[in-house]
């Protein structure tokens, strides 16, 4: 009686780690000092930090995959709610559910056990019992938890003979202009509602009545208002949040997938670019403790419109009689480099859009191959920043003031910020990849514009005098690196091919280069 | 280098090859005198008289609609996922609201579904893949088309009132 004493004081105390993005707490003021506890998941010992979930330990040793849930989310508090995560634990009178239950010193954990199949088999009947089957229309189809979950575990065949439940009004019903709500197909794993009420803190969802007629509400009626109603989307483990945006648009599995970084803003968040023959579907976060999580804003998630755009200039284009046609590079290069030759002041304006490496290029090459003094400043302009310093948060979560990605890159090279945001040379060059704003310029300034623009950007311009437009390619075509608003340099690499005439800043250059 | 000769040896009747040509004549002579004493034909007058298949002759695709017209085809893309000719090509997008009485049953559609006809490979793959018994396979072999381009098929010719191969016309 005493030993058991004993053992309850010494016990060290320690918080849940509720989602994977908070340090293990440790109230024991030396932790170091000790050995790592150890927990035994299917026959293997595993070191695990205290506080840790079995689900936690497993993920991170990536234990045959993973182990299957629908309610558990790594970057939300725990619910246990599904079920779905049941691990046989000895010792323990029932199953226990691996999300919520911590990992003990010496506890042994059976994950693949026949009892644990056989729950699993259980809950997924169950789960199937009112769900639908429409998989042909539904757009997780393809990449749904509920599927994949189903094939692994769940059972041929089902006992229930009863008429399934239908949510007559929510069917189909908008619970925003972005995002689409079908009751029918909800597991009720209320990842949504607790995405709401801890990431965003909006408070925008709620579950009402209980059981059999549980269904998921806006809160107000206005409905969804939160800016990253995008990733109810993603997490949705069922169909039963779609993405306006890419519904009924494209099967998942017809989509070829490659990270990449989004340039909406200073935040950088990673991505994952969803293509199919080189034309961009959507974009999807991917998890980065580091930067973004697991989350990502909805002007972000949409910010590839402007780069799927019909009217974006992707061939060279060049003054001709009065309006602007298209040409070869080397033709639009050579009369590029007549007219700076007579100008009598030039001025390289980089948009903080550019990656580090073309802001290098445009302040080390390119007044060497115009061969005068040449002013090279960087231009900001969107929401009123001009340097990295005006830069701030705008919420609790991600979204920066500063929607260029790369300001404190191009601040790297010694530049200055454009003065006054004003041009002001006789021939202006201004590269930016279709992030950074419009500089103030006069009506009759010969500008030469330089990488991703469209049609409409130059119609509106205020100058009428564009001699040339090179167009060069967007952030998910180029390679690159951009330091974010908190210094930290991510590269990428091309997620698509570009399939019109733009050409890379490196091979402009190139070109140029072999005319002189 | 093991190498197995599966050559068979010929019999004394192979060998003598006579015994063969003489029942290839048979045949031949059979056929002569039904054709030319009996006035017996094996071919048919092709457009004016029709040869009748099998029921299982997998002939051109068709998509079966409901009493409304509405096609059945909810733009799943399982026919164009298992395709192994590469030659159907749908658009998916929305029905609008007031030409769905359906709901949610048909609350996709096909803004466009070809198909061309000159890649198809008429495996039946499609029908067996379709989830609504929306796409079918006709008993239809007459495709003969001036141009490539006649060849691709649009939704609204595979709409046209056909028949299945196992319903009787």
């Amino acid at each position: 009686m005493s030993n058991l004493h004993e053992h309850e004081i010494k016990k060290p105390k320690v918080d849940l780690n509720y989602s994977s993005d908070k340090k293990p707490v440790h109230s024991d003021p030396s932790p170091e000092a000790k050995p790592l506890p150890k927990v035994t998941i299917d026959g293997k010992a595993y070191e695990f930090k205290p506080g840790d979930t079995i689900m936690q330990v497993a993920e991170r040793y990536k234990i045959h995959e993973e182990i299957p849930r629908y309610c558990y989310h790594p970057g939300m508090p725990i619910a246990g709610t599904c079920r779905m995560c049941t691990v046989e634990v000895e010792k323990a009178p029932k199953l226990m559910t691996s999300c919520s239950t911590p990992a003990g010193d010496g506890m042994i954990v059976h994950t693949r056990s026949e009892k644990v199949l056989k729950s699993r088999t259980g809950v997924m009947e169950f789960l199937l019992t009112n769900h639908p089957l429409d998989c042909p229309v539904c757009d997780k189809a393809g990449e749904c938890e509920l599927q994949d979950y189903n094939f692994e575990y769940g059972p041929a065949l089902s006992n229930f003979k009863e008429e399934k439940r239908v949510y007559d009004d929510a069917t189909t019903k908008k619970l925003s202009n972005d995002v689409t709500l079908n009751m029918n197909r909800c597991v009720h794993c209320e990842r949504c509602v607790r995405f709401t009420d801890d990431v965003t803190k909006t408070n925008d969802l709620v579950m009402v009545n209980r059981g059999w007629h549980k269904e998921l509400e806006a809160t107000t009626e206005a409905g969804l208002t939160n800016e990253y109603q995008g990733c109810l989307t993603d997490f949705c483990p069922v169909g039963a949040l779609t993405w306006n945006d890419f519904r009924f648009k494209k099967r998942s599995w017809f989509l070829s997938k490659k990270p990449s970084l989004c340039d909406g803003c200073s935040k950088g968040c990673n991505i994952e670019v969803h293509s199919d023959a080189d034309i961009v579907y959507r974009y999807v976060p991917i998890h980065n403790e580091m930067v973004n999580g697991h989350w990502m804003c909805d002007s972000g998630r949409n910010s590839y419109h402007s780069y799927m755009n019909p009217l974006r200039v992707t061939s060279p284009l060049m003054k001709h009689n009065g309006e602007l046609h298209a040409t070869s590079i080397e033709t639009l290069l050579t009369e590029v480099k007549a007219q700076l030759k007579n100008a009598s002041t030039v001025q390289i304006v980089i948009g903080t859009d550019a990656t580090r490496e073309e802001a290098a290029l445009l302040k080390e090459k390119v007044p060497a191959l115009i061969g005068k003094n040449v002013a090279v400043s960087y231009f900001n302009g969107t929401n009123g920043v001009t340097t990295a310093a005006d830069d701030k948060k705008l919420d609790n979560l991600l979204k920066m003031k500063d929607l260029t990605p790369n300001t404190r890159g191009v601040e790297e090279q010694g530049l200055a910020a454009l003065a006054n945001g004003e041009i002001s040379a006789d021939v202006v060059i201004y590269f930016r990849s279709g992030r950074a704003g419009i500089p103030k310029m006069k009506a009759d300034q010969k500008i030469i514009l330089w990488g991703v623009w469209s049609l409409e950007e130059i119609k509106s311009l205020p100058s009428k005098n564009i001699l040339a437009v090179i167009a060069g390619h967007a952030t998910i075509e180029k390679a690159g690196s951009y330091k974010n608003a908190d210094g930290i340099v991510q590269k990428f690499h091309p997620a698509i091919v570009h399939r019109g005439g733009a050409l890379s800043a490196h091979q402009v250059v190139g070109v140029w280069q072999s005319l002189t | 280098m093991g190498t197995i000769n599966i050559s068979k040896k010929y019999t004394a009747r192979e060998k003598a090859y006579l015994p063969a040509i003489l029942i290839g004549m048979k045949i031949t002579l059979k056929r002569f005198i039904e054709g030319f004493l009996f006035r017996k034909s094996f071919t048919i007058m092709y457009p004016e008289q029709k040869r009748t298949y099998s029921d299982r002759f997998r002939g051109m695709h068709f998509i079966t609609v409901d009493p409304t017209k509405t096609e059945n085809c909810t733009a799943c893309f399982l026919c164009e996922t298992i395709c192994p000719a590469d030659c159907i090509h749908i658009v998916a997008d929305e029905r609008e609201e007031e030409n769905n009485p359906y709901g949610v049953k048909k609350e996709k559609k096909p803004v466009s579904f070809d198909i061309d006809a000159l890649r198809c490979c008429f495996c039946g793959f499609c029908e067996e893949a379709c989830p609504k018994d929306a796409i079918k396979l006709s008993g239809n072999y007459e495709l003969a088309v001036s141009s490539r381009e006649e060849a691709i098929y649009d939704l609204d010719h595979l709409k046209r009132n056909m028949n299945g191969r196992q319903e009787k016309i």
